[in-house]
């Protein structure tokens, strides 16, 4: 919402650009504001005043851009500043010690020799889900962003304020999360995953 | 799996650079590399079977993520008193 104001629409162009632009999005916003505040009136609440601030900036928004982006960034922000105060989210996650230990070779490797592609076919939408939602936040949103809602790299880097690299690299440690929580599912559930174990 | 039982022979069974190679195939599946990500991933895919393995198991995640994780169905009543909100502002 920083951009320099290009230009006023009218009123009717507004409401053009509301309901044509903005409100498709809506499940999509909804099913994000819900993995972020894992409670519905928090979403709700979250997505009326996503929408409530686009409305209120929408000279900011430049037709022919982005819109689902754009909207999702005025949300992540409004998350940050509102509700992970009041939410019961742990702290941020200090990235530097989980990015180090993630990023080692050793458990590159381990995430491929003894997590089956089968496995995970079979899983349940729960488990997937919950793998998901056992994420620390920043992690768990850019593989909403990505994997759920389809935003290239250079989108997420919008949406997020942070460089690409640093975009490519969250993410390629947030699946590795991912997959050690769905590794954990695999074992109870008694799926195999060590079959070439020596 | 046919991995096993036809192929495996014929690629490397060590990746020589796991946290590289991995984060190019994410980044393919991702949809981030373009046309030459296709060629890359090809020669990845045949002779290398970590690579393998890893690009099957990322696909599959992403398949379950998308069909699993994104049916939170949005309250109808949600767009309505969003509508009803703006009408009070404009």
């Amino acid at each position: 919402m920083s951009e320099v104001q290009r230009r006023k629409y009218t009123p009717e162009e507004k409401t053009a650009i509301f309901d044509g632009e903005f409100m498709p999005h809506i499940d999509s916003m909804y099913n994000f504001a819900f993995r972020l505040t894992f409670d519905e009136d928090d979403a709700k609440d979250l997505v009326q005043d996503t929408y409530m601030k686009a409305f209120r900036f929408i000279n900011s928004f430049e037709q022919g851009t982005n819109a689902k982006a754009w909207l999702f960034r005025i949300l992540k922000n409004s998350f940050i500043n509102e509700y992970r105060k009041k939410s019961k989210q742990p702290a941020k996650v200090d990235y530097q010690e989980v990015e180090t230990f993630y990023n080692s070779d050793d458990v590159d490797y381990q995430s491929t020799t003894d997590l089956r592609a089968e496995s995970v076919k079979d899983m349940l939408g729960d488990e997937i889900s919950n793998a998901l939602n056992a994420l620390a936040v920043d992690f768990r949103t850019v593989i909403i962003l990505a994997d759920l809602e389809g935003f290239t790299y250079e989108e997420m880097a919008k949406i997020l304020d942070i460089p690409i690299g640093t975009v490519r690299s969250r993410l390629h440690r947030a699946r590795n999360l991912l997959k050690d929580k769905l590794r954990g599912y695999a074992q109870s559930m008694g799926y195999n995953t060590d079959e070439e174990e020596e | 799996m046919e991995k096993n039982e036809q192929s495996a022979g014929e690629r490397k069974l060590q990746c020589s650079d796991v946290s590289k190679c991995f984060q190019l195939l994410e980044s393919i599946l991702d949809g981030e590399m373009g046309e030459e990500g296709k060629d890359v991933l090809k020669e990845k895919l045949a002779k290398c079977q970590p690579c393998f393995e890893h690009f099957h198991l990322e696909q599959a995640i992403r398949e379950v993520l998308k069909t699993k994780c994104t049916k939170q169905p949005c309250p109808d009543k949600l767009a309505d008193s969003i509508r009803q909100k703006i009408q009070e502002i404009k």
